[in-house]
This record gives C-alpha cells, structure tokens and sequence, in this order.
C-alpha cells in the first residue's frame, strides 16, 4: 500500500506535477488510513464527496504554485461546509445538514483542497479532551487509553496520525494548541480576526479563531497563507495579505524572548517543565536573550475566560431551540418545546456552561462578573503588550501536562480549565499563539507554546521552524502508518 | 384635588433602507413570506451581522431632525430573550451608547410652544411577524432585521392632546426627513405608551399601553387609561405594573400580562459588531442631505400666497409637497391649486403617484404660465388632464388638437359680458355712477355664467374695458 501521505507537501505536490499520483491517490490513503483506525476522528466522512472533487480536479493543470492543489484536509464538525453534517458534537444538532460554506471553507475548495470529512470535537468546543463529544470520543494515536485534547481533537488526531497534512480546528481558550501539544503536531490559533469566522458556529465571539493544525511549522504557515482573508462577511476580520513562510530559515540570534514566571511556576509539572527548559536551553546557546518576566494579571486568565466565554456562550447558543433547525420536541406549550428541546440536545458541559453564562450576565452580576471581567481583560492584553514592546515573543509549555487517561476528569468541572491555564492569555488579548512539538514524556509528545504581538504570525513560525528543526524529534507514531 | 396624568411614549420607526440592518436580504414589505429571509435573518448558525450603513446614516439623521445629541463612539448590545420570532433568542439593539440623546420634538398645542424631550433614540433589529391562528403560529422572517429606531421621550406629556401632537409632530419630521415612511397601519411605525397619574409630585404606577393602532388611539388609550386608574385608585386597589393593549373597537384597555420582577435580559456588548466611531465631517455631511423639513415648506407656502387650508392640504400629501419642491421659479399658488385640485383627483382616481405620470417640469411650468396668462382656463384644463398625464404631448398639442384655443378667445367672453351687462342694466349704471362696488358683482356675474371655464384677469381685464367704453359714450 502506499504511503504518500507520509511525504511532505513538496514531495507530494512533485508527484502530482509530474503525473505520477494523482488527487484521488491520496483521497483512498486516507480512507483506508481511517478505516484501518479506531480513533474516533471523524463525526461525518465524506468518502463520495471526496471522490467526485479528486476526480474533478483530473480534468484541470496541476497549478504549479499551489502546494496544497488536490491535497486532503479535514474539517472541525463546528465549521460549515456545504451539504455535509454539521452536528458540533451534539445531539441538537445531530442531523444538521449545512446550506453554505464557510468563508474559510470557501477559501480552502479556491484552492483546490479535497475535504473528506468533519472531525470529532468537544461539544460545541467546550472541553478540553474531546470527551463531551456526543459521539464516540476520539482517542490519542500515541497512547489508546489516553485523550487527544480538546475541544479540536479529532482534527488533531486525523493529522497525528497521518490521515491527512492537514486540517482545521478552532481555539477559543487553547482548543487547538493543546490537543497539539498532547498528539505532537502544529497547531497554531492566529491573530483575532485573521481567519473569518462566518461559517464557524460561535461558542464565544470574542475569543474564537480558526486556525491551521498540520504536521510541520512550515505547512501550517502554508496553510494559513490560504485561509487568512479578510472578508466583508466577518467585521471583526482585517486586511492580511502576506506571505507567513517568509522568515522562515532567516536567524534567530537576534531574538529577544520573554519567559513569564508564571509559566514556570508550580502550575506546571515537573516533568513538563524539565523538557521546557531543555528547549530553552537550545536557545540560549543559539544566542536568543531571554529573560524571565512577571505579567499583571497572567494568573487571572481562567477566571477571565469562564466568565467571558460562558457569557457570551449563554447568548450564542440560545438559536438552538427546537424551531428553525435541529432537533426538535414538539410540545403544547412553548416553554416546553424549548425546555425539552434544549435539555435533551445539550450535553451536561454544555449546559453547565450556558447555565454559569446566563447566572454571570443576570442583573447585577453583568456589572459584578462581567463588566469587572471585560476591564481586567483589557488592562491583561496592555500588560502583555508592555512585554512585547520590549520583547519579540513569549515563550511557554502548551499545556501544564500530558495528556491524561481517557474519562478522568468528567466530574471535575474544573480540571479541564486548569489544564487550558497557559493558553487562554492568547485568546484573552487576541494574540497569535503557535504549538509545536518540543519533546516527549512517557511516550507522550509535549508542545512548546510560541506566542507573539498581534500579526506577528510569522516570526512565531520563524522560531517554531528553528526549534522543530534544532529538536529533529520523531514523530512518526510507532506502528499505526504500517498499512 | 385632581389626578395628575404622567405619559411617556415610546415609539419604534422602520428606517427606510434598501437592505436590512445586519445582513443584505431586502427590506421590503408586502413580499411573500420568507421570500426576504437568509440565513442571517433566520439566525442559522455560525452566521454573523455585518453593518448596514444606510441604517446608521438614516438614524443620525433621526438623531438630528430629533435635535439629540449624537454619540461620536457607540457599540451594539445583546438583548437576550426566547421568543419565535427572535430568531436567535437574542436581539442586537443599543441598551448602552444608545446614537442619540436629550433631544426635543416642538408641538405647537393652540398656539403655545412646547418642547416634548426625547430622552433617548437607538437602533435595533425588528423580530419577525408571527401570524397567529387557532392551530399553530405562522412566522415570517422578512421582518426580521429590518433596522428599526426606537425613540423614547422623558415622561413629559400630561395631556393626550399633548401625545397625540407629539405623534403627528415626530411622524412628520421622520416622514420628511425621508427617515422612514411612518405607515401605522403596515407596522412601520409603532407606539407604546407609559401612563400613570399620580396627586403628587411623584409618579404613580406605570401601566404600559403596547402597540397602539394610530395616533388618534394613542390619545383615547390614554384618556381611557387614567380614568381606569383613577376608579380604581379611588375603589381603594393597589395598582400594579402591568401591559396592555388598546382594543379601539371597544375604546378599552385590555390586559395582555403583569410586568414579572426582575424581567432580565443579561445584556451585554455585542462582540460580532466592533465600536463605530463618527466623525463630525460624516455627521455634517449627512446633515446636509436632510430634505427641506415641512415647517420650512409650511412657511414657504405661506408667504407665496397659498391659503392656510391648501398648504396643510399639501403638507399631508409629501408626494405633492416633494414634487412643489422640485419646481423654481413658478407661481406657488397656482402650482399648487392644480396640485390639490384636478392632478390630486386623477391620481386618486388612478392609484398613481405623481412623479410617475407624465407630468414634466416644462409641463407644469407650461400650463401654470397659460392658466396665469388666461391662454387656458381652468375648465380646458379638467378636459386635458388625462391626456397631460398620459401623454408626451405639449399643452400647445393638446389645445390644438382638442381644437379648443378657440374656448378662450375674447370673442366668447365678451358675449357673456354683453349678456350679463345686459341682464343687469341697474347695476351697470351704479357703477357707472361711480359705485366701484358693482364691478365685484358683474364679474361674479360674468364667472358665473362662463361656469368658470374663462380665465378670470382675462375676463377681468374685458369686462373693464367695455365699461370704460360705455362710460366714454356716455
């Protein structure tokens, strides 16, 4: 059998040019790749789809520049893609069938991309092991009986595992940097407002980005030159038009890295932090200054986000009512209709959430939680911002552990936010924020988080290049691409 | 000692945009159900709102014709809760940095000058339209985010009169300020009404009055309402804060629910929308596309001679007013006696508006010359509307063709003169006698004879001469 998708994106991209494989190739890899797994990846495939798109695209020239012409990307189930499911990992939503496409969706068929399905998540993204997924939860590649992270973790798992190079997630306190760092690919959540967000269901508006997960810095960077845009649709999107390959290889001696105490504080594990400073350690040697900072306000961000995000969750999924689209209980009175419609579709995370949202925005709580929580988000993104004056990037492990054993934490509320403790700063202040892998623990891949002023997307790939090139890790996962 | 009674209105307008607020479907009323709906309006999910800017410079002039101060910096808020026709049990509105405040709308209540103060003006996303029938609800998204101002005053109105004023003020100004078309009836206007009375200064309990079917209605639910609350202060009762409708048919108040405590909407900034800022060039720009206001053509009309009666007439009718608007140079009053008179009833009569007929400007101008001039009198004139409004042809066509020049010749109007100078011989020699008076009779005499088919100064000027003529053979 063949193992194409095991190439890079050049050496593939080669092998089309010069006829050798063509699209369709890789769209049978990938889906004797899924069928020969059980990870739980995928919530809807779209074998046909995939074929017919595969086979279109044999009637057209190869387009020379296009590196990511005819290759297989997978989608998050919480983005839209025209005529496919889109159940969010819900039973509200189970047999929702989307009418349009997402921008970034629309972006990624203009480039010839071949989508073959809509991977497993938390619901709704909320969650940090994918477990709140209605459907089966997607396992971690590296370890059967460990999670992949959430909430983008069967996106994570799809590219760990070497179904596709790439694919989509979205990150609104870490959903796409951590399920990076425990399944040991790229993950980076880009700048708020660089990839549109029409097309993406909302969980919290002011937080959510969609972002590119893949093998290597260097295809991600590729990937986010086509799904960043600015679109009419999105007006909290920006004009973007450069090229995020293009410091790429250049030197980082000159570099001047903050490390926040906090990130290696006691908040972290031991064994995490050690393979951090290892990796710090390399830069050091290469030159990099680096020095250790306080931040005001960086230990308040968990708080910050379960306000702010249940907030604005509580609002967002209210649409889901039983009357337009979704599942639907029909009753005499309206206030069942709604009540039994929205009990039976949400799972407990996400009713939890949307009942903590709907008690912070009530009455007086608006002022006490809310608002208090907006100013402290405001003055966190200036302290962020004083250290970026001063300093290129900031430099932390993704994720304070491992990845953790499968149905573990399901009652414990709280577990899964501490876990998010380092990467929901990103979010809070807009900031692009990267991980890659920088070593392993127990056989379990960890990811180093790479973060940056706002639009500062690609010296964040300049490092993560240099680093993922310095650290040579091998990340091919033993046995599971044997087909 | 008397009630006091304590009004504050609020009012929702339908601004008159192309598009809707936050998405590109067509703001159109009257279409098939759901034929303006997409997925934006439907509330589908992971759509997002964009901006309407007609919408934003339409309630800035809102804001100005309402003499509010307008807010340089605003954002939207999120008003949250469950209904079918809030498609995404939320609506997007502005509770915080509402874009105008402390203006005043002036009413003019028998000849006394009042400020009626509009303590804030915002916009926000009309709901849908739910039909109800007696098996299930119907909803029709084409009224879903149609951009919408809601303008509330002050609780500053103690008469009905004074409400009723305010309403017909506001609609006006909103009406010419080309805002909204202000059609109760379609639901493009909508009145709430907050009424208490109170013996002292301070108020006494609100009951809201919702969704009031016209301006006179709003006066009656008003007057009904204090009386109501009046009967039952006395009765003893304790009111409570409640919403009602007004049922005009019964000239009732009815109740519709009692205000729950507490009734939270958990607002919160809209994060889908970023903050709008306006500058003071955008602002005095759009201030200067404000079309001339009907207080200003009111006095414009006055002063060129058109009868107080005629001018109201023409105020009430703005496709008239805006059309007299477009003509220079032109005599006003004539202009608008054809207006009012037989152009109003053939558009009446045919459903048309004026600017879709053929009545050009060289037209107009044309004929209000020839009535001016007696070439044309006004009864030629009932005879050609038809033709001038239906056809390209010019007045000189028409009068040729029609053969009727010859209606007006002096010929004609000189034998009517002779006729009447002859039926009225005593009359004719008191003037004669120097009784100035007698003309005005013989004119009348003559006008009244021609059915007023011949062009009065014409008639006026032949019926001197003659009698000057008389006057030197005697």
């Amino acid at each position: 059998m063949s193992k194409y998708l095991d190439l890079s994106i050049e050496e593939i991209h080669e092998l089309l040019l010069s006829k050798k494989i063509k699209p369709i190739d890789l769209v049978e890899e990938a889906f004797v790749r899924i069928n020969n797994n059980e990870l739980n990846a995928f919530i809807t495939l779209d074998y046909e789809g995939a074929r017919k798109m595969a086979l279109s695209l044999e009637e057209e020239e190869v387009q020379k520049d296009n590196l990511l012409f005819g290759l297989p990307i997978a989608i998050k189930d919480n983005i839209m893609v025209n005529g496919l499911r889109c159940t969010c990992a819900s039973h509200i939503l189970e047999n929702f069938i989307s009418i349009y496409d997402a921008s970034v969706v629309t972006l990624i068929k203009e480039y010839k991309m071949i989508i073959i399905g809509k991977t497993n998540m938390d619901e709704f993204a909320m969650g940090s092991t994918s477990e709140t997924s209605y459907f089966k939860a997607p396992i971690n590649p590296w370890n059967p009986k460990k999670v992949p992270g959430g909430s983008s973790g069967g996106s994570a798992v799809c590219v760990a595992s070497r179904i596709t190079p790439f694919a989509l997630g979205s990150d609104t306190g870490g959903s796409i940097r951590q399920p990076a760092s425990f399944t040991g690919i790229v993950g980076m959540k880009p700048t708020y407002g660089r990839v549109s967000r029409f097309g993406l269901v909302a969980f919290a508006s002011s937080l959510d980005q969609i972002g590119p997960m893949t093998r290597n810095v260097y295809e991600n960077a590729l990937l986010l030159n086509a799904i960043s845009k600015k679109d009419e649709k999105d007006l909290t999107s920006f004009e973007t038009n450069e090229d995020f390959t293009r410091l790429i290889g250049k030197n980082i001696k000159d570099m001047k890295i903050a490390i926040p105490n906090y990130f290696v504080s006691s908040v972290v594990s031991l064994d995490v932090l050690k393979v951090f400073n290892d990796t710090v350690e390399i830069l050091k040697k290469e030159g990099c200054q680096i020095n250790y900072v306080d931040i005001n306000h960086i230990d308040k961000a968990v708080v910050l986000y379960q306000i702010i995000a249940m907030g604005e969750a509580s609002s967002n999924l209210a649409r889901f009512d039983g009357i337009r689209y979704g599942l639907s209980k029909t009753e005499k009175s309206l206030d069942d209709l709604y009540k039994k419609t929205r009990s039976e579709g949400f799972g407990r995370e996400v009713k939890r959430r949307i009942m903590v949202g709907s008690y912070i925005l009530s009455g007086e709580n608006a002022k006490i939680y809310y608002n208090k929580a907006l100013q402290i988000r405001d003055d966190l993104k200036k302290s962020f911002e004083k250290i970026y004056s001063e300093y290129d990037l900031i430099l932390g492990p993704s994720s304070s552990r491992i990845a953790y054993d499968l149905n573990n934490n399901q009652d414990d509320p709280l577990r899964g936010f501490m876990d998010d403790i380092l990467v929901m700063h990103a979010n809070m202040g807009g900031f692009p924020s990267m991980s890659i892998p920088m070593g392993f623990i127990d056989n379990l891949p960890i990811g180093l988080q790479i973060m940056g002023p706002m639009y500062a997307e690609a010296k964040i790939y300049q490092l993560g290049s240099y680093l993922e090139k310095k650290l040579h890790l091998n990340l091919e996962i033993g046995g599971s691409n044997e087909l | 000692m008397n009630y006091k009674k304590t009004v504050g209105i609020e009012v929702h307008v339908e601004l008159k945009t192309k598009e809707k607020l936050f998405s590109p479907s067509l703001n159109l009323y009257g279409d098939l159900a759901n034929s303006n709906a997409n997925i934006i309006d439907l509330g589908y999910p992971g759509v997002l709102p964009t901006v309407n800017k007609e919408a934003i410079s339409l309630a800035v002039k809102a804001a100005q014709v309402l003499n509010c101060k307008i807010r340089k910096k605003m954002h939207f808020d999120r008003k949250n809760y469950f209904y079918p026709d809030n498609p995404k049990n939320f609506q997007i509105t502005q509770a915080r940095t509402p874009i105008g405040y402390d203006g005043y709308v002036e009413i003019n209540d028998a000849g006394v000058i009042k400020r009626i103060e509009i303590e804030e003006m915002h916009i926000e996303e009309d709901t849908s339209k739910s039909i109800h029938s007696k098996e299930r609800t119907l909803l029709d998204f084409n009224r879903s985010g149609v951009p919408l101002i809601e303008i509330v005053t002050k609780p500053c109105i103690h008469t009905s009169k004074e409400a009723t004023l305010y309403l017909e003020a506001l609609r006006e100004l909103l009406l010419y300020a080309n805002i909204s078309d202000c059609k109760i009836e379609e639901g493009s206007m909508r009145c709430d009404a907050n009424i208490s009375i109170s013996k002292t200064a301070e108020l006494g309990t609100k009951i809201e009055v919702k969704n009031i079917g016209s301006i006179t209605n709003v006066g009656l639910a008003i007057d009904y309402e204090a009386t109501r609350q009046e009967e039952l202060i006395e009765k003893g009762e304790t009111l409570k804060e409640e919403t009602r409708r007004y049922d005009a048919k019964l000239g009732k108040t009815i109740l519709m629910r009692v205000k729950e405590t507490g009734n939270d909407y958990r607002y919160f900034p809209e994060p889908d929308i970023p903050y709008l800022e306006l500058t003071d060039e955008y602002i005095n720009k759009l201030k200067k596309e404000i079309p001339t206001l009907a207080n200003i053509r009111r006095q414009k009309y006055l002063e060129a001679g058109i009868s107080q009666i005629n001018v109201e007439k023409l105020i009430a009718n703005k496709d008239l007013s805006d059309y007299l608007e477009t003509l220079l140079d032109i005599n006003l009053k004539t202009t608008a006696n054809l207006l009012l008179g037989d152009i109003q009833a053939y558009l009446n009569k045919t459903s048309k508006k004026i600017t879709d007929t053929c009545l050009t400007q060289e037209k107009i101008k044309d004929l209000v010359k020839k009535l001016d001039e007696g070439v044309i009198s006004h009864k030629n004139f009932k005879d050609l509307v038809i033709d001038i409004m239906e056809t390209d042809k010019t007045i000189d066509d028409l009068l040729k063709e029609k053969g009727i020049q010859n209606v007006v010749d002096n010929s004609f109007v000189l034998d009517l003169i002779d006729k009447v100078l002859t039926e009225n011989e005593k009359v004719v020699s008191d003037y004669l006698n120097g009784n100035e008076r007698s003309l005005k009779f013989l004119m009348g005499q003559v006008m009244k004879e021609s059915k007023g088919s011949v062009n009065p100064k014409v008639a006026n000027d032949l019926l001197l001469e003659t009698l000057k003529k008389m006057k030197n053979k005697l």
